[in-house]
């Protein structure tokens, strides 16, 4: 028969006891095995952390982040993270929305998305001020995606007051998306400040009749 | 819904509900929102008259300190979905035995190991489907060694699992000839077919919690992970840290195979997904990353 047992010692489990204490881990701790020479042990190192955060932890993982190439620790890192899910941990991930590579901003919005709203929003709040006008698009998106009592609100002062018209767009299409009549006078404000604009009237339009059909 | 029919059915307060569930989900990866309480509270109500806790700090404090970790186990037992039977979505083991596979041994010299892994095994029959298959349909399945893993946190599915002992509605997709020729039937019993001792010893069934890293940590150059109808238990983030735990335990070109309903793309940025004739699967890239 060509159905064979696993070898012991290669990939067959030990048996397991109750969920092991990664703290309890071996000769080097958490921190220092994220600089590790290899992968497993960097990635190791992360889910460590993720399981019982020591002091320092996000320093130590956003540190590596930024350095690290290779995927999976990359993914392991940015999951610990999530699970962490303090506002330090959303703000020691937003500064790398500015980076070069669209795959890492890509993670960076989506693991910010999934962290917590209470914490995530207070550190995502400070880029709606930010001089580049393509992270205010960010900070727009993941407001937006937000469930966060006061989403509407900080919308809604974007529409109103942002200089830049994309950034607007962005505001509106996520108003649009609370399906929330209340969002609708910020919008009317938003197609009189910007009134030569063919995308503002159309996308003010779509809200419009969005909300008055629904 | 804050009223129960009857006294030994009151539900938890919502800020006891909310902790329970969070260690749960800490040690298990299975999500328990409020909208499941139909489904937590009388289970754990249940526990708790079993080991005569007083309340739910009682409670927890022996599910946390239990140096044997035992309660922890049973409890775990009850809260688990176990729904399963032989065949399900057979589509994706025709996917295996059609196309994955052969692409799996490509360059591989004859005699060398194929890994197999049903990871949330529940009572077996997704194992002893994949076994038949390789047997029924895999032309090369001589030429290789191949092990089957199979594993699940709840310890009493495994049991059932190894004694692999089946009933009608379980059987119900197997076709009749197959039925014959790997079960037999259990003394006089008009509905119960054991699967032959071959088949149960060719499989290494084991005890692992998919979110412990350091359980998962045993398994590695697996070449197709089976792991479906398992993740829609847990929530977005648990998804993700299970997909990363898939790619370390997979050989590069690796396969994870998922239910129907569940998508690779919604979790994992680190696996690219292959159309076959029978159905999607997720490949971890041979360079670890995908394009
Ligand atoms: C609905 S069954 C699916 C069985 C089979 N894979 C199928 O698709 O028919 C889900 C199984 O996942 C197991 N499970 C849930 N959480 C798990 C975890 N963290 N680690 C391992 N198994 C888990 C449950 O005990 C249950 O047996």
């Amino acid at each position: 028969m060509a159905l064979v047992k696993a070898k012991k010692n290669t990939t067959t489990p030990s048996e397991p006891g109750p969920a092991a204490d990664p703290a309890a881990n071996p000769s080097t701790g958490p921190h220092t095995g994220l600089t590790d020479a290899d992968p497993a042990a960097r990635r190791q190192a992360a889910r460590a952390l993720a399981q019982s955060p020591a002091p320092g932890a996000v320093p130590a993982l956003a540190g590596r982040l930024v350095v690290e190439d290779d995927p999976g620790v990359r993914e392991a890192i940015l999951t610990a993270l999530v699970r962490i899910g303090t506002g330090e941990a959303a703000a020691a991930l937003l500064p790398l929305l500015d980076r070069e590579d669209a795959g890492l901003r890509n993670a960076v919005l989506e693991s910010v998305q999934q962290m917590p709203a209470a914490a995530a929003a207070p550190a995502v709040l400070p880029l709606l001020d930010h001089p580049d006008s393509d992270l205010r698009i960010f900070a727009v998106q993941l407001l937006g995606a937000m469930s966060h009592p006061e989403r509407l609100g900080w919308l809604s002062g974007v529409v109103e007051r942002d200089a830049h018209v994309n950034v607007c767009l962005a505001a509106a299409e996520a108003l649009a998306e609370t399906g929330d009549p209340a969002a609708l006078p910020s919008l009317e404000r938003l197609a009189l400040r910007f009134p030569g604009d063919p995308m503002v009237g159309f996308s003010v339009d779509a809200a419009r009749r969005r909300f008055q059909g629904g | 819904m804050e009223s129960f029919s009857d006294d030994s059915d009151a539900g938890l307060p919502p800020a006891d509900y909310a902790i329970l569930c969070d260690f749960l989900r800490e040690r298990t990866g299975l999500s328990f929102t409020e909208a499941k309480r139909y489904f937590v509270d009388r289970r754990v109500a249940a526990r708790m008259a079993a080991v005569g806790a007083r309340d739910i700090r009682d409670y927890m404090n022996l599910l946390r300190f239990q140096a044997s970790g035992e309660e922890l186990q049973r409890l775990v037992n009850v809260m688990t979905v176990n729904e399963t039977y032989f065949f399900r979505e057979k589509y994706q083991f025709d996917c295996l035995v059609n196309a994955a596979l052969d692409e799996v041994v490509r360059g591989r010299p004859p005699g060398s190991r194929v890994r197999i892994w049903s990871a949330g095994c529940s009572t077996g029959e997704e194992a002893y489907s994949i076994a038949i298959m390789l047997l029924e349909h895999w032309r090369r399945v001589d030429d290789f060694e191949i092990e089957l893993h199979a594993s699940d946190i709840d310890s009493t599915v495994l049991e059932r699992a190894q004694a692999g002992i089946y009933e009608e509605r379980s059987l119900q997709g197997l076709p009749a000839h197959l039925r014959a020729k790997y079960f037999q039937k259990v003394g006089s019993a008009p509905d119960r077919w054991q699967i032959m001792e071959e088949l149960r010893d060719s499989i290494e069934f084991s005890r692992v919690n998919i979110t412990d890293p350091q359980q998962v940590r045993a398994f590695r150059g697996i070449d197709v992970i089976f792991c479906r109808n398992l993740l829609i238990y847990f929530d977005d983030i648990g998804r993700r840290e299970a997909a990363s735990m898939f790619h370390d335990a997979l050989a590069p070109n690796g396969f994870v195979c998922l239910g129907h309903s569940e998508s690779m793309s919604r979790m994992s940025s680190l696996f690219v997904p292959r159309r076959f004739p029978d159905a999607i699967l997720y490949q971890k890239p041979a360079g670890g990353t995908a394009p």
